[in-house]
């Protein structure tokens, strides 16, 4: 299967030519491949990465279903046997999954600059840029032809930008606006930031941008920073970013604070997990290799990661040190 | 001294028992400028007697020192007032909290209309060039209390903490003046984050993100027909019917090609 699709991606990059995987692409809804270099290596969306990344997250209900502000109505009181409550219990957690389904990390979309035709007797015809859109109901945005007939005569494909700006207008979308608000310039960012309300900023980011957007990234990539940088990560845990966050810093080699902070609030499993997925996506590294040559599991994993790869050794070994002293030894 | 006092708390308490504003403008014109001051520095009438008599004494005493540059406060209500360069600072001042306390500035207006049920408007504006009106709204009594973007306490407090709807100005009482200008300014500040907003909630389980159709990829190389291949594959398993064919050929027997 991984052979296959390499295969059928590396048909798909560099001959570029026939789309036709209409019903294979339709029905296939999650990222491209990165085709070029890293085409082995472990993506966000393996299933032992995706069941990692949920578990670390947490499930945290009352976090999850707070209160948000909306019309209110009179409350509604049930009376419920046991089994009727574990039910509903249940039922809130499937909600509570849904809820915390991560938004995909897909590479950068590339520029689009395809001219479609050059007619120079139409140029000096019009000072404005014509843009025709196809508004057909049933046809994906990512279908949806756009083009603009510039002043000088060229038809060309609309950018990436302009499609979104477009498509808002005919298809608005709830929360979206047609231009970016201002709350992701640097200085508003900073000022949120100051104020912990980094879940509010990736909401309204998640809300206006595509996620293969350029803007969508930088401002991911700016909260995750801030967020490393003073140690928050409690602000994340049990929302649906962590996942991306914890995903960033793997990728950048800089879990040492993330880990820090599991260990200082006691999770153990957590730590492990984290280690385990560094360990799947850097294999080449030097803690991947000496667990792969011992067969190291749960507690094992974090000491080997402390002694090769990490800046906070004496920390971490201390922790796991007392965890095995404190606690009995539980079974994961 | 005594006798503006006593004028004062005349003219307070007429306007507790909801007096018309045309017996203001019966008044000579001096009269009227000390009311117009006394609008600007009155202290609320919120509490018990000794509490009015003890904010009437240093409303006096306050309108006293001030009264110098009284001629200047009452040319125009639109003076520039101290917090005019950073409008948040008021809401953490003493003046501020003595006058209003915790309760939001809204909260002992009353508006004066007849009848039970209130105009479903309030009035257009407060202030008009230089003059202001009898019971300005809570934002155009306050000539320190400025709408603006970044003053987050203030808009808070027009804002429901419970279902996050900005107040109605008939529950509010400000004028529809400053009650557009609170809408932008609420607008302004929750573009720029400093407030809250409550935003859907986004499904990626149904979009397709490979990017490959034509209208976002390049254009795919035209398709050249090998030798022998037809443009559409049907084109070449349809037969015509045989009688339609000998008629047709019939008909135009004188010029078909010999071979046909």
């Amino acid at each position: 299967m991984a052979a296959f699709s390499f295969t059928r991606c590396l048909v798909r990059s560099y001959f570029c030519v026939k789309c036709v995987d209409h019903v294979q692409t339709r029905l296939q809804t999650t990222t491209r491949m990165f085709c070029v270099s890293t085409s082995r290596s472990t993506q966000f969306t393996d299933t032992e990465v995706q069941d990692i990344l949920t578990k670390i997250t947490g499930l945290d209900l009352k976090k999850v279903f707070q209160p948000i502000r909306q019309q209110l109505t009179p409350p509604k009181y049930k009376l419920m046997t046991d089994t009727e409550l574990e039910e509903a219990v249940r039922k809130a957690e499937e909600q509570a999954k849904h809820l915390l389904k991560m938004p995909p990390v897909l590479p950068e979309r590339k520029p689009i600059n395809d001219v479609l035709s050059e007619d120079q007797m139409l140029e000096g015809m019009n000072t404005a840029k014509y843009v025709f859109t196809d508004i057909n109901f049933n046809v994906p945005h990512r279908e949806r032809f756009i083009v603009v007939r510039e002043p000088s005569g060229t038809l060309r494909k609309a950018t990436w930008n302009e499609r979104d700006r477009i498509i808002q207008v005919y298809f608005p979308k709830e929360g979206r606006k047609i231009t970016p608000p201002p709350i992701f310039k640097e200085e508003n960012l900073r000022v949120v930031f100051e104020q912990d309300r980094h879940e509010d900023v990736l909401n309204q980011c998640v809300v206006q941008f595509e996620p293969d957007s350029a803007e969508f990234k930088n401002v991911l990539m700016l909260t995750y920073e801030d967020i490393e940088k003073h140690g928050k990560y409690d602000l994340l845990r049990s929302t649906r970013f962590f996942g991306g966050l914890a995903w960033h810093l793997v990728n950048g080699r800089r879990i040492d604070g993330l880990l820090v902070d599991m260990l200082q609030r006691d999770l153990m499993q957590d730590a492990v997990r984290l280690v385990r997925l560094f360990n799947l996506v850097h294999p080449q590294s030097e803690s991947a290799q000496h667990a792969q040559r011992q067969q190291a599991t749960d507690l094992n994993l974090l000491k080997i990661y402390a002694q090769y790869e990490s800046n906070r050794a004496g920390f971490i070994e201390l922790a796991v040190q007392t965890y095995e002293q404190t606690k009995a030894p539980s079974s994961f | 001294m005594l006798f503006y006092t006593g004028c004062r708390l005349l003219f307070v308490v007429a306007i507790g028992q909801s007096f018309a504003c045309k017996h203001l403008n019966q008044h000579e014109g001096l009269f009227t400028r000390f009311v117009l001051q006394g609008i600007r520095d009155w202290k609320l009438i919120s509490s018990a007697a000794p509490g009015l008599k003890f904010r009437a004494l240093s409303s006096s005493s306050s309108s006293s020192s001030s009264s110098p540059p009284s001629a200047e406060n009452t040319e125009s209500p639109e003076t520039l007032s101290r917090y005019a360069d950073r409008p948040w600072e008021y809401l953490e001042s003493e003046e501020y909290i003595e006058r209003y306390g915790s309760k939001p500035v809204w909260a002992n207006y009353r508006r004066n209309h007849k009848g039970g049920v209130p105009p479903q408007q309030t009035r257009k504006t407060c202030i008009r060039g230089d003059k202001i009106c009898g019971n300005p709204c809570p934002i155009c009594r306050d000539p320190n209390i400025i709408v603006h973007y970044k003053n987050v306490n203030l808009l808070q407090q027009f804002i429901s903490p419970q279902t996050g709807i900005v107040h109605d100005p008939t529950r509010t009482g400000v004028c529809m003046k400053q009650q557009k200008l609170l809408n932008k300014a609420i607008e302004t500040a929750r573009d720029c984050g400093l407030l809250a907003v409550q935003l859907p909630h986004v499904d990626y389980s149904k979009e397709d993100y490979s990017n490959t159709h034509g209208a976002v990829a390049p254009t795919p190389a035209p398709v050249s027909l090998r030798s022998g291949e037809l443009w559409y594959s049907w084109y070449g398993s349809i037969k015509p019917d045989e009688r339609e064919l000998a008629r047709v050929k019939r008909i135009y027997k004188d010029y078909l090609k010999p071979d046909v």
